[in-house]
């Protein structure tokens, strides 16, 4: 016999992950480990321009070397392959189209030209070497300056400038609030060119079937369903003749997402070829040409009131797009833009969005698209605090949101509820001690040592529902799939449309269908990433595995465990599966308040259903197969807060990392290991970012970064631990509570760092408006400098 | 540069004959002519250390050293670590406190610290921290890694005491 617990009995455990064994031993599976026997290996002649036209092409002494098998150029790929049309209904942002490989000319340095096919990756880079292209070089742009200055050169010739995209927003009256404001606060915000830098780079086999007239397709993707649509459809093949199969990923970030140009032509050359062809990038390839990401200059203006209240707020943004649209230009922006004001009571909001083309690598999401959102909005309420000579925490009080705010429709129609930014904040206030730092900080000052402490509360987007899709114009969904099958033996298998690059999803979904269910989780398999094994799902993108996969999978466990009740009533002569439930598997009745074992288990269910289906109840089909999809409201929000204590040392500018502390509160969670390892992932990503990364482009639109001695990551040197504090209020909408998250650690590093960054800048009267926060900028600053004795009236 | 010249490679305590190209990476022969794939490739330029195998039990980088110049060496992979199936006290650890994510960098994880721990029984957090710089991980932020390496650490510790 056993007393009914309360809650939640699988989700919530902290189980060590079901993955890690294969990793641990070497024995994981990842592209490169697949072998396909004759395979063909491609590699790509890049452009070495910034900007030029193709002339002509010379691949005689390439493709008469030793085990070379075609050299193809973008008119032999524009044959097998249709165009990417990216045109969706947003107003103010224009259409592009591109073919696979370019054809008369190239946009960035690094872009394709050409693809080399032979029995052997040395050879295929040997024969890369030798075919000679004649390029006529063009004026670049290299930043969105030059890109929206008059006469520029146009990147994509077939658009009117290289303004791609612009909207504006307005709501309340912020031209009467900055008129009647105490003051007019501006600040101003550059982020740089960064990229995901996934330890594993991409790459892709593809194996044409002939006979079958067949592609399968190897690929460590983030979205295997979506991308089969893509590959399909650009192959002119139906979605029955294409399968994708993801492996192991090491890392994705956003990265792998897109169907690539390289990925299509390979594709396409295996069906040519009617041979398997597969592809490795190399890391300078990676870094300079798979996809970067963040690039923006953004400026705000508040309204304040003399207590540091945000009367009315501003923003504009111009987003550096890079020369290729693989997604819809405004839509990083346009997140920023929609949740700015996060945390805070701000009625009287306008925005203004650009984005330009420019002749750098295309950009797309990377670990929180919208990852400067929290550090504008932050640092303008450090900037108002500066000016007005107030404390940074009492500028934040003064404009947080409290609890009996919720739920709240912010200036943007965007509403937030089951969210709580002042206790997170203040939990991360109390853990830090701010008012002690306060006192270390000036007797620090007098002995010539620079503290300084950031805050930065984040309100993180997290699961977007199709509602969310269809406002934005965006085509697609935010649904989710998912199936569960209990086997004859009582085995439970089960699939979602998502695909996991780090995440422990082998693990944490098993407990949402356990969860559902009514099993132990180890009796659960959650296979993922074959498109003809999952159910059509819109994949792991933003932070959305939890609730949308995870939710589909814990509603198609419950929807199996009311199944499989139903059955056992009839198995044990009752007329309701009214008090009956399944817990660790086996059959229980509810009797006088206390759950007892009837002599029936989840396997007996599943031989009667399989084997027997005559003993089943009337209108009870056989077998044990479940399936459903599920949609998530238009938008769930996690929310925390971040504190970063930091030394500045003047003489040479470098920043040392003391205390790391947030409070996040995500909800209900599936696995609290898995959860903590996102968190401190995120922000050690959100630090690295800040601190050392940077996609360098010089004037002429060369790429300086193009190795990890250039495009530097943080080690475990410059990182500290994390300290969190763990909150868990539920979304009352969404299956278990659970919300997401993932990328808000990304949001508040940024801002937390650069937010202490300033603060201990402040007695030099300078402050850092950019990143990376690297030692040269900073002593840049400070040159000249002396401390003033005091910061703050 | 591509003929191919017959050696000895000696992985895991086990003579392979292979036949390699003067310029074949050490990563290639391991991965691709012995099946090992356990070593991953993340750089190719020695910077990222994902491919950090053993030569001679020191950790070294097998994308920077030429499969030819192997001859007469030992060379120990990832798949070497764990005995009978069972995980090393490092791969436990790391397995217990979720120090893997992707798991892309982990056997070079492993590697660089299967060695150091043989010869630093009791190393210090900025220790550790200082000899896992040398390998790049984009998931754990390496909080996770470091407190593995430490529990790996004690329980070695203990199994000598």
């Amino acid at each position: 016999m056993s007393v009914s617990t309360e809650g939640p009995s699988q989700i919530g455990r902290p189980l060590p992950r079901r993955e890690d064994r294969r990793l641990l031993m070497g024995a994981g599976r990842f592209l490169d480990d697949i072998a396909i026997p004759g395979a063909l290996h491609a590699t790509f002649v890049r452009s070495p321009h910034a900007h030029a036209r193709i002339v002509s092409i010379d691949a005689a002494a390439a493709a008469s070397m030793p085990g070379v098998v075609a050299v193809v150029a973008g008119r032999d790929v524009a044959q097998w392959t249709t165009t990417q049309r990216m045109a969706p209904p947003i107003e103010g942002l224009l259409p592009t189209e591109m073919t696979t490989l370019p054809i008369d000319k190239v946009r960035f340095q690094g872009d394709l030209v050409a693809c080399v096919v032979a029995s052997d990756r040395y050879l295929a880079e040997d024969a890369a070497e030798r075919v000679e292209v004649e390029y006529e070089a063009l004026g670049a742009v290299a930043d969105t300056d030059a890109a929206l200055a008059e006469g520029a050169p146009l990147v994509d010739e077939s658009l009117p400038s290289n303004l791609l995209s612009h909207q504006s927003f307005s709501s309340g009256d912020v031209a009467a609030r900055m008129r009647g404001a105490h003051a007019v606060v501006e600040a101003s915000f550059s982020q740089h060119r960064q990229t995901h830098m996934p330890i594993e780079t991409r790459g892709c086999a593809a194996v044409w079937d002939d006979g079958r007239q067949h592609l399968t397709f190897y690929i460590g993707n983030q979205t295997p369903h979506p991308l089969r649509t893509q590959l399909a459809r650009r192959l002119s093949l139906s979605e029955s003749q294409v399968t994708v199969i993801c492996p192991d990923v090491g890392g994705g970030f956003g990265q792998k997402i897109a169907l690539y140009r390289e990925e299509l032509t390979v594709a396409a050359l295996a069906r040519q070829l009617k041979r398997p062809v597969r592809w490795r990038e190399d890391r300078m390839e990676n870094l300079q040409a798979a996809c970067h990401a963040r690039q923006a200059e953004c400026r705000t203006r508040a309204a304040v009131a003399a207590d540091g209240r945000i009367l009315g707020l501003e923003l504009q943004i111009v987003d550096d797009f890079g020369a290729y649209c693989f997604y819809p230009g405004n839509y990083i922006a346009r997140v920023v833009a929609l949740i700015l004001t996060g945390p805070y009571r701000i009625t009287d909001y306008a925005y203004d969005i650009k984005a330009a083309l420019t002749n750098k690598c295309g950009v797309g999401p990377m670990r929180a698209p919208m990852a400067m959102t929290s550090w504008v909005m932050d640092g303008t309420l450090d900037a108002i605090a500066r000016q007005l000579g107030l404390d940074p925490l009492a500028v934040r009080r003064a404009n947080m949101l409290q609890p009996a705010d919720f739920p709240y429709t912010m200036a943007t129609g965007e509403v937030l509820e089951d969210i709580t930014p002042s206790q997170t904040l203040e939990a991360v206030v109390a853990a830090i001690d701010y008012e002690s730092f306060r006192r270390r900080q000036v007797q620090a000052r007098a002995k010539g040592r620079h503290l300084g402490l950031g805050l930065c509360s984040v309100v993180e987007s997290t699961t977007y529902g199709s509602l969310f899709y269809k406002a934005a114009g965006i085509p697609g969904s935010g649904h989710e799939a998912a199936w569960v099958r209990i086997e004859p033996s009582g085995a439970v298998n089960a699939s979602v449309g998502l695909m996991g690059t780090g995440q422990g999803y082998e693990t944490s979904l098993a407990q949402a269908v356990a969860e559902g269910l009514g099993v132990e989780t180890s009796g659960v398999r959650v296979q993922l990433g074959n498109t003809d094994v999952a159910p059509y799902g819109m994949g792991s993108r933003g932070a959305r595995g939890a609730t949308a996969g995870g939710g589909a999978l814990y509603l198609c466990g419950r929807k199996a465990q009311d199944h499989v009740l139903r059955i056992a009533a009839h198995m044990l002569n009752l007329n309701s599966a009214e008090a009956l439930r399944l817990a660790d598997a086996r059959v229980q009745r509810l009797i006088a308040g206390a759950w007892v074992d009837t002599a029936i288990g989840l396997a007996d269910v599943a031989r009667l259903a399989y084997l027997d289906p005559q003993a089943l109840p009337d209108g009870v089909a056989p077998g044990l197969d479940f399936s459903l999809t599920y949609d998530p409201p238009p938008m769930t929000y996690s929310n925390s807060a971040h504190a970063c204590e930091i030394d500045l040392d003047p003489e040479t500018g470098r920043i040392a990392i003391l205390r790391y502390v947030v409070a996040e509160d995500c909800g209900a969670v599936l696995n609290p290991i898995v959860v903590r390892g996102q968190q401190q992932g995120a922000i050690a990503m959100g630090l690295s970012g800040a601190l050392l990364e940077h996609v360098f482009y010089d004037e002429a639109g060369q790429n300086l970064s193009g190795t990890l001695a250039d495009y530097l990551v943080a080690t475990a040197c410059e990182l500290p631990n994390f300290e969190i504090l763990r909150m868990h209020t539920p979304n009352k909408r969404t299956p278990l509570g659970l919300k997401g998250m993932a990328e808000g650690g990304v949001m508040g590093a940024i801002g937390a760092l650069t937010n202490a960054v300033n603060d201990a800048l402040a007695p030099f009267g300078v402050s850092a408006d950019r990143q990376p926060l690297a030692a040269p900028y900073i002593r840049g600053l400070l040159r000249g400098r002396i401390p003033m004795t005091r910061t703050t009236a | 540069m591509n003929e191919r010249t017959p050696i000895i490679l000696s992985v895991n305590g086990v003579d392979h004959e292979v036949s390699v190209a003067p310029r074949r990476l050490l990563s290639d022969a391991l991965r691709d002519d012995l099946g090992l794939t356990g070593t991953h490739v993340g750089c190719e330029h020695g910077a990222c250390g994902a491919c950090t195998v053993l030569i001679d039990d020191r950790p070294a980088r097998s994308c920077l050293t030429f499969a030819i110049q192997m001859e007469g060496h030992e060379i120990t992979t990832i798949e070497a670590v764990a005995r009978d199936g069972a995980f090393s006290p490092l791969q436990q650890a790391m397995h217990e406190e979720h120090g893997l994510q992707c798991g892309f960098c982990t056997p070079g994880v492993i590697m660089t610290f299967e060695a150091y721990l043989r010869d630093n029984p009791d190393p210090s957090e900025e220790d550790i921290r200082e000899v896992l710089s040398g390998n790049l991980c984009r998931c754990t932020g390496y909080q996770n890694i470091v407190a593995a390496v430490k529990k790996a650490a004690a329980v070695l510790r203990e199994s000598r005491s």
